[in-house]
C-alpha cells in the first residue's frame, strides 16, 4: 500500500519541482539546483520560502545591495519571485563536506549555543520563515556574510542580526562558520 | 554614514548571563563595545526559547485573497478592503484631493494612493529609503526615514516635485534599531518625532534616544518633550484637552506576562522609565538603579504584555455612534515574545479626559485564532477619514481596510 501511495504521488511531486524559467539564471551563480560551488556564494536550495522571497524582493527594490545581482531582477513581478522561492525551498541542500576540524567544530558548536543562534534559526539551525537556514551553508559564505554584517556592509539586512554580532571576534566567527557548514540536517 | 563598531559607545550591561570567556577577553582592551543583542536582557531560563519576530510579507496581496469575513466588529460596523497591493503599508497620511500617502518599513517605499470615491489607484512616490514614514500639511508631504528627512513641497499640485533634503536640520542619531518612526503634526502645527531606544534593553549610548521631540516644520526649534520612552509607535491629541497621548512598547524577554505595553499622556519634561522602570511600576532586572520607578510618569492604561501597541486615533467623526466619540482607538500589531499570542486587533481605550478610569475593550478582531495560535493579519496604523470612517493599515497583507458604520 505504501508503495502504491508513493507511485501515485510521484508525478505530482516532480511537477511541483519543475524549474521556473529564470532558475537557470539563478543557478549560474548559486550552482546546480541551488547548491553553490563558488567561493563566498551562498547555496539557496532548501532555504525557507519566506526568506528567499523576502530577499528577492529586497534585492529587486535595491534595499539589499548585492553588486553581482544589480539589475538582474528589475521589473520582475512578485508572482515570479514567489515561484522562484517555492522552487528553491523545495530543493535539497547538498551533503556537507565530510572533512572537519574537530577542535574548531566543537568551539563553533559551543559558541552557537551560547550566542543563542537557535532561538531564531531553530536549534537544528535549519531556519524558518524569514530566518535563513544555516545548517549546511557554505563555510566561506557564512564567514563572508557575518563579516559584512559586522562591517555594516550588509545593507538592507535585519539590524537584530547585525546587533547579534557586536564584539564577536573573527576567530569565533570562523569557528561558528565551520560548525554550521558541517551540519547535514 | 556608518559608524565603525569600535568607536560606538554602548555601555556594556552587567548581566548574569553565562558567556564564554573568549568573548569577554577578546574585548577586554577595546573601549566600550556594544553588547550583542543576545546579551540584552535575555535570561538563561529562555536560552532554549524559540520565540522570534513574526515574518513579514513583502509581496502584493489582492483584495480577493484577504479573508475579510473573519474580521469581527461590533454590530452596525462594516469592513472592506479599501486599498490592496500596497505591500508593507503602515503609516497613513491624508493629502488633498483624494490623495493619501503611505509609508512602509523594509520595502523602503512611500506610496501615493488616489481615491476617486469608488476605486483606488496607487503609485510609488519614492523608494529605497530606510523605513520611511509620512506626515502631510498644507500641500506638503514630509517623509522621515531612519537617516533622512525629505519635504515634497506642493506635491498636491506638482506630483513629481523633487524633494528638499532637510536631514541636516533634524539632527538624527545614527542607530537604526527602534528608530523607524511614527510622526504627526500636532494642534500647535509642530512636527512630533520619536527616537526609540536602539536595543531591547540597554543604557542608551547617548542621551538622544528614548525621546519624543517636536520641531518646527523646517527642522528648527527642536525641543525634547519626553524621556525614557522606549519606543512609541503611535500618538494623537485628545479632542477635549489637546493633550498628546501615546503608545509605548515594553521590552522583550521578561516573560509572558511582563512588562505591559502602555498608553500614556504626555507630560512635557516627564520621564517614562526606560531603561530602569517599565509600565510605571516594574523595576528592570538588568539595568538597575536605586528607586527606579520614583517620579516616573504612570500609564493611562496597560495595553497587554508584548502586544505591540501601535497606531493611536481619538475618534472625532460623526459616522460612528455617539458612544464612540472621543474614544481612543489603538491598533495592536500582535505579540512575538510571548508563548501565547495577544494583539492582532484594534482595541478601544475609554477613559476620562484626565486619563482616569481607563478601560480597554475589543473593537476589531479576528486576525488571529487563540485555539491554534495562528494569525493572518497585523493592524498597524489608523486614520480617520473626512466622512468619519476609519482606515486601518494591515502591514502583513499590505492592504488598507475601511471601517464604516450605518444603522
Amino acid at each position: 500500500m505504501a508503495f502504491l501511495g508513493v507511485a501515485i504521488l510521484a508525478p505530482l511531486f516532480s511537477a511541483a519541482q519543475k524549474p521556473p524559467n529564470r532558475a537557470n539564471m539563478c543557478n549560474a551563480c548559486h550552482g546546480p539546483n541551488g547548491n553553490s560551488v563558488l567561493k563566498d556564494m551562498p547555496s539557496i536550495a532548501g532555504q525557507p520560502k519566506v526568506f528567499i522571497e523576502n530577499q528577492l524582493v529586497l534585492i529587486r527594490e535595491g534595499m539589499r545591495d548585492i553588486p553581482q545581482m544589480k539589475g538582474v531582477l528589475d521589473n520582475m513581478p512578485d508572482t515570479e519571485l514567489t515561484e522562484l522561492a517555492n522552487y528553491y525551498t523545495s530543493l535539497k541542500i547538498a551533503k556537507p563536506p565530510a572533512q572537519k576540524q574537530a577542535a574548531l567544530y566543537d568551539k563553533g558548536e559551543t559558541l552557537s549555543k551560547e550566542m543563542r543562534c537557535g532561538i531564531c534559526h531553530l536549534p537544528t539551525y535549519v531556519g524558518r520563515e524569514q530566518m535563513p537556514r544555516l545548517a549546511g551553508q557554505r563555510e566561506d559564505y557564512l564567514l563572508y556574510t557575518m563579516r559584512a554584517m559586522q562591517a555594516n556592509q550588509a545593507v538592507g539586512r535585519d539590524p537584530i542580526m547585525i546587533a547579534s554580532l557586536y564584539g564577536i571576534s573573527d576567530e569565533d566567527l570562523k569557528a561558528i562558520s565551520h560548525y554550521l557548514s558541517r551540519l547535514s540536517k | 554614514m556608518n559608524t565603525p563598531l569600535s568607536i560606538r559607545r554602548f555601555k556594556q550591561l552587567s548581566l548574569a548571563v553565562s558567556l564564554s570567556m573568549s568573548v569577554l577577553s577578546a574585548h577586554a582592551q577595546a573601549p566600550a563595545a556594544p553588547a550583542p543583542a543576545w546579551k540584552q536582557g535575555m535570561p538563561d531560563a529562555m536560552a532554549t526559547s524559540t520565540l522570534a519576530p513574526l515574518p513579514g510579507k513583502l509581496t502584493a496581496t489582492k483584495a480577493a485573497d484577504v479573508p475579510i469575513n473573519r474580521i469581527k466588529l461590533p454590530p452596525g460596523f462594516k469592513v472592506e478592503v479599501w486599498a490592496d497591493s500596497v505591500p508593507g503599508s503602515r503609516a497613513i497620511a491624508q493629502g488633498d484631493g483624494g490623495k493619501y500617502y503611505v509609508g512602509t518599513r523594509p520595502l523602503g517605499r512611500v506610496y501615493e494612493i488616489t481615491d476617486n470615491g469608488t476605486t483606488r489607484t496607487s503609485r510609488v512616490v519614492i523608494d529605497k529609503l530606510d523605513q520611511p514614514t509620512v506626515a502631510y500639511k498644507d500641500g506638503t508631504l514630509f517623509v522621515i526615514a531612519v537617516d533622512k528627512v525629505l519635504r515634497f513641497d506642493g506635491i498636491d499640485k506638482n506630483p513629481t516635485v523633487a524633494p528638499v533634503d532637510l536631514t541636516a536640520k533634524f539632527n538624527l542619531p545614527p542607530e537604526k534599531h527602534h528608530n523607524w518612526k511614527y510622526i504627526a503634526f500636532g494642534p500647535d502645527g509642530k512636527l512630533y518625532v520619536p527616537f526609540g531606544a536602539p536595543c531591547n534593553i540597554c543604557e542608551p549610548p547617548s542621551a538622544e534616544y528614548a525621546q519624543i521631540r517636536r520641531y518646527n516644520a523646517d527642522g528648527s526649534g527642536m525641543e525634547v518633550l519626553a524621556r525614557g520612552v522606549r519606543n512609541t509607535v503611535g500618538f494623537d491629541w485628545h479632542p477635549v484637552t489637546n493633550e498628546m497621548w501615546f503608545s509605548n512598547h515594553g521590552r522583550d524577554w521578561l516573560g509572558d506576562e511582563t512588562p505591559n505595553d502602555t498608553m500614556h499622556r504626555m507630560k512635557v519634561g516627564g520621564h517614562y522609565g526606560f531603561p530602569s522602570c517599565h509600565q510605571g511600576n516594574l523595576p528592570d532586572p538588568d539595568v538597575k538603579r536605586p528607586k527606579p520607578c520614583d517620579g516616573i510618569e504612570q500609564p493611562v492604561a496597560l495595553m497587554g504584555p508584548h502586544s505591540a501597541t501601535m497606531g493611536v486615533k481619538f475618534y472625532t467623526g460623526n459616522m460612528f455612534p455617539a458612544e464612540y466619540r472621543n474614544v481612543l482607538f489603538n491598533a495592536r500589531k500582535g505579540s512575538w515574545n510571548r508563548t501565547k499570542k495577544i494583539g492582532h486587533d484594534v482595541v478601544m481605550v475609554r477613559a476620562d479626559a484626565d486619563g482616569k478610569n481607563a478601560k480597554v475593550e475589543p473593537f476589531m478582531t479576528g486576525f488571529s485564532n487563540e485555539g491554534d495560535q495562528s494569525w493572518w493579519g497585523r493592524p498597524a496604523y489608523l486614520h480617520q477619514m473626512n466622512d468619519g470612517a476609519m482606515l486601518v493599515s494591515d502591514e502583513q497583507n499590505g492592504v488598507i481596510y475601511r471601517v464604516s458604520y450605518s444603522k
